[in-house]
C-alpha cells in the first residue's frame, strides 16, 4: 500500500469504528429491553401464579359416628360413599361455634369450608375404616374467599369494603360477612388455619369452585392434542419436504405447491378451526371437543411451518455429500436416508419444535371445534371431551371469581413449564443427532 | 486465442491421434453434451483401455469434468443436462434402459475434486459402499475390506488407531485418500478422478500419484488434471480438450514432447490455458 492509500484508509477508520459502536449499542439495547420485558412478564406471572399451588386449610374436629354419618358401622364401601359427610362437617363447625343457631348464619358457617371438603373426608374414611366411630382431627380445604384472605395474611378486624378497591388499601375486600370474618379470626387465633402446598391444582379438572379447580384436564388434553399433532404433522411434513427438495422435478406444478405451502403458513389459525368444524365435525361426524380433532386441525396449521424449515435444513446439506453417496452407487432413497436426513435432522427438529410450540399456545381454532367446554373429568383417551391449557387460561381469565386470577397465572406457569420441557427435549435430541456429525 | 489458433480450432473436424484402443474397457462414441441449449461437449470419441490411466487436460471450462461425469452418469441429476451419442462399459451401453445407474456407479467409481467424506466415522466411510452393495457376508469380511482398502490408499497406518473418529477430522490430504479408499472398497472396474490432487500439498500429491500407479494394475482410470507434470507422471495416454472438443489424443510421452496439433502445442508450452 502506498502512503496515499494508507492515509485514505486511516481517514475512514474512525467513522467505521463509530458505526460499529452504534450498531453494537443498538443490539445491546434491544437485548436488554427484551430481557427486561421478559423478567417483568415472568415476574408478574410468578407472583400472581405461585399462590395457585397453595391452598388454605382449616383444622376441625369431626365426629365420624353412626349418628352423624347416617350409616351403620358395617356399611359396605359403596354405602360408605353415600354417607352424610357434609352433615358431619357442618356438625363439627356448629360444635365449634355453639352460639350459631340461625339458619342463615349456619349456612354462612358451612360456607367457610370448601364444598369439596366432603369428598376429601369420604376418601379419608375409606382409607381409615378403623376411625369409624371416633372423633378425628382433620385439615379441611377452605373456601376460596377464605383462602384469598388468609393467603394475603390480612388483619381480619379491618373495615370491610365491598366491590372495587379505590385506593383504600386498608379496607378488606371480601364477600365474606362480618360473622364469617369473626369465626375465621377465631380459627386463626387458635392456630387452626394453615396455608400449604396443595396438589389439587394438579390433580383436578375444572370446577365452578375456584379452590377445587385444577389444570389436570387441560394438561392431559394439551398432551393428547400435541401428541396427535406431532404424530400427524412430523412424518407428513418431513416426507413432503424430502419429496419436494430431493425428488420432485422442477416445474410449474412444484412451484405452485411451494407457493401454496408458503401461503398456508400465513393463513390465520381460526380459518383452520372453521375448516375443522366444517369437515371433521359436521361432515365426518368426529366427536366434538376431542383432542383427536384438535390435533388434526393443529397439524394442518403446523405442517407448513415444519415443511418450510425442513426444506431449509435439507437445502443446507452440502451437495458434495449427495454426490459422494451417489458416486458410490447409493440409490436416491439411500442417499437421503443414510446421509442427507441425519445431517438435516437438527434443523428439522428445530422447525418441528417451533411448530409444536405454536400449536401448544393456539386457542382460536380449538374454540371453533368446541374444545372450550367446561371439562371436569380428566380425559382418558383422544376422543374424550377435553380442553387445552391456553383455552383453560382463557376460560379462567374470564371467570368472575377473584380466586381464578391466581389459577389463571398458575395455568400460564404450567403452560410455560410444558414449553420448556418440550424445548429441552428438542435440544437433547438435537445434541444426540449432532454428535453423529 | 490468437487468430491462427482460432482458425485451427474452427478447422478442427476430427480428433488428432488414435482415439480407440485394442482392449477397451469403456468406449465413448460421438458424445454430445448439452446444458439446456448450450452445448458443452462436441462429438467426442474416446476409449479407456483396461489397466491404463488416461489423463484429460485442457483449459478451464473446456468440458473435462462434464465428459468425465458422463462416464458414470453423474450428470443424470442435473435436469438440464442431456447426453447423446453412445458410451459403453464392456460393450454394454450406459444410457440404455437395461443399465441401472446404481449398478453402474458400483462398477465405475468416482473421486471428486474436493474431498467429501461422509459425516460418519472413518470406518463407516469406507464400509458404506460394501454395506449397501452387500459385498461382505459378515463383520469380519467387512473389517477386512475396510483394512485392505485403507491400506491400498496408503492411509491405514495413519488412522488404524482411530477408525471410529469422524472422517471429517482428517487433514485434507488424508480425507482425499479416505475418499479413494472408499471408492476402491467397492472394487469398481473403472475409477474416475476429477482433479483429485487440486487441494493437496506436493507430498500428499506424490502419495496419491503413487497410489494411482499401483491401482492401474487392477483398474482402468480416467483422471482430469490441471497439472501437466502430473499427467506426464501418472498417465499412459493423454487427451487434450478445448472448448468442448477433443483436440488430440495420444501416448502421454508423445503428447508432451511432440504434440501434433497447434492448440495442444500452445497449451503444453503455456501459451494459453
Ligand atoms: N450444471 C451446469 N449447468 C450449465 N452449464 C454447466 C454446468 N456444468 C458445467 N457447465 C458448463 O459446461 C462447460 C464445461 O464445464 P466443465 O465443468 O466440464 O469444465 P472443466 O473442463 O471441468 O473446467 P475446470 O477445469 O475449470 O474444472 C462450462 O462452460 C460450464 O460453464
Ligand atoms: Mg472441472
Amino acid at each position: 500500500m502506498n502512503n496515499a492509500t494508507t492515509e485514505r484508509v486511516r481517514a475512514t477508520l474512525k467513522k467505521r469504528y463509530l458505526k460499529e459502536k452504534i450498531f453494537r449499542g443498538f443490539g445491546i439495547t434491544a437485548i436488554a429491553a427484551s430481557l427486561g420485558f421478559l423478567v417483568l412478564l415472568l415476574g408478574s406471572i410468578l407472583i400472581k401464579g405461585l399462590p395457585a399451588f397453595q391452598a388454605t386449610y382449616l383444622n376441625v374436629d369431626i365426629e365420624l359416628t353412626e349418628d352423624v354419618l347416617d350409616i351403620s358401622a358395617d356399611a359396605s364401601t359403596e354405602e360408605l360413599r353415600g354417607a352424610n359427610f357434609s352433615g358431619a362437617i357442618n356438625q363439627a363447625l356448629r360444635d365449634r361455634f355453639p352460639e350459631v343457631t340461625k339458619r342463615k348464619q349456619r349456612r354462612q358457617l358451612s360456607g367457610l369450608v370448601s364444598s369439596g371438603a366432603e369428598y376429601a373426608l369420604a376418601d379419608y374414611l375409606a382409607e381409615n375404616r378403623d376411625q369409624f366411630g371416633n372423633t378425628v382431627n382433620l385439615w379441611l380445604l377452605a373456601d376460596d374467599e377464605v383462602d384469598a384472605l388468609i393467603k394475603r395474611n390480612k388483619d381480619l378486624t379491618q373495615p370491610i369494603k365491598r366491590g372495587k378497591n379505590k385506593n383504600n388499601e386498608s379496607a378488606l375486600i371480601t364477600r365474606l360477612s362480618e360473622d364469617q370474618l369473626g369465626w375465621l379470626q377465631s380459627f386463626k387465633d387458635a392456630g387452626d388455619t394453615n396455608v400449604r402446598f396443595s396438589s389439587t391444582f394438579f390433580t383436578n379438572g375444572d370446577s365452578r369452585e375456584p379452590e377445587q379447580a385444577g389444570i389436570r384436564a387441560a394438561l392431559i388434553g394439551s398432551a393428547y392434542t400435541l401428541l396427535i399433532t406431532f404424530v400427524l404433522s412430523f412424518p407428513i411434513a418431513v416426507a413432503a419436504a424430502i419429496y419436494l427438495e430431493e425428488f420432485a422435478p422442477q416445474n410449474r406444478w412444484t412451484d405452485l405447491v411451494e407457493v401454496n405451502i408458503n401461503n398456508l403458513a400465513a393463513v390465520p389459525s381460526i380459518v383452520f378451526g372453521l375448516l375443522g368444524l366444517a369437515i371433521f365435525i359436521n361432515y365426518l361426524a368426529m366427536p366434538r371437543s376431542a383432542p383427536v380433532v384438535g390435533g388434526i386441525v393443529l397439524s394442518l396449521m403446523t405442517l407448513p411451518t415444519i415443511i418450510i424449515s425442513s426444506r431449509a435444513a435439507l437445502k443446507a446439506v452440502p451437495p458434495s455429500i449427495r454426490e459422494a453417496a451417489r458416486g458410490l452407487g447409493a440409490s436416491p432413497v439411500q442417499v437421503v436416508t443414510h446421509h442427507v436426513l441425519p445431517l438435516a435432522m437438527p434443523g428439522i427438529l428445530t422447525g418441528t419444535i417451533i411448530g409444536l410450540a405454536q400449536a401448544l399456545g393456539e386457542t382460536a381454532p380449538l374454540l371453533m371445534i368446541g374444545m372450550v367446554a367446561f371439562i371436569v373429568d380428566i380425559p382418558q383417551s383422544v376422543t374424550d371431551p377435553s380442553t387445552v391449557l391456553p383455552v383453560q387460561v382463557f376460560l379462567w381469565a374470564d371467570a368472575p371469581e377473584r380466586a381464578f386470577t391466581e389459577r389463571t397465572s398458575g395455568a400460564i406457569l404450567v403452560l410455560l413449564a410444558f414449553l420448556v420441557v418440550m424445548n429441552l427435549t428438542a435440544v437433547l435430541l438435537r445434541k444426540k443427532f449432532e454428535r453423529r456429525w | 486465442m490468437s487468430d491462427a489458433a482460432k482458425e485451427a480450432f474452427d478447422a478442427l473436424k476430427e480428433t488428432v491421434g488414435r482415439v480407440t484402443v485394442d482392449d477397451p474397457k469403456m468406449q465413448a462414441q460421438n458424445v454430445d453434451v448439452f446444458y439446456g441449449d448450450k452445448q458443452a461437449i462436441y462429438d467426442v470419441t474416446l476409449d479407456v483401455a483396461k489397466n491404463e490411466v488416461v489423463a484429460m487436460i485442457g483449459p478451464s471450462g473446456c468440458g473435462k469434468s462434464t465428459f468425465l461425469r458422463c462416464l458414470n452418469r453423474m450428470n443424470d441429476t442435473i435436469p438440464s443436462c442431456k447426453v447423446t451419442g453412445d458410451i459403453t462399459l464392456e460393450g454394454e451401453s450406459l444410457y440404455s434402459k437395461d443399465m441401472d445407474p446404481v449398478l453402474l456407479r458400483a462398477r465405475v467409481g468416482m473421486v471428486f475434486q474436493k474431498p467429501n467424506p461422509f459425516a460418519k466415522s472413518i470406518y463407516d466411510n469406507v464400509a458404506y459402499g460394501p454395506k449397501i452393495h452387500g459385498l461382505a457376508n459378515n463383520r469380519a469380511e467387512l473389517d477386512d475390506i475396510v483394512e485392505s482398502s485403507l491400506q491400498r490408499a496408503g492411509l491405514f497406518d495413519e488412522v488404524k488407531d482411530r477408525l471410529t473418529a469422524p472422517g471429517t477430522s482428517l487433514s485434507g490430504g488424508q480425507q482425499q485418500r479416505l475418499c479413494i479408499a472408499r471408492t476402491i472398497a467397492v472394487s469398481p472396474e473403472v475409477i474416475l478422478m476429477d482433479e483429485p490432487c487440486s487441494a493437496l500439498d506436493p507430498i500428499a500429491t506424490a502419495r496419491i500419484e503413487e497410489l494411482i500407479d499401483e491401482l492401474r494394475e487392477n483398474y482402468a482410470i480416467a483422471i482430469v488434471t490441471h497439472s501437466m507434470q502430473q499427467a506426464a507422471r501418472v498417465s499412459q495416454r493423454t487427451a487434450y480438450f478445448h472448448l468442448g472438443k477433443l483436440v488430440e489424443v495420444g501416448e502421454t510421452k508423445r503428447i508432451f514432447t511432440n504434440p501434433s496439433h497447434e492448440l495442444t502445442e500452445n497449451y503444453i508450452t503455456g501459451r494459453f490455458g
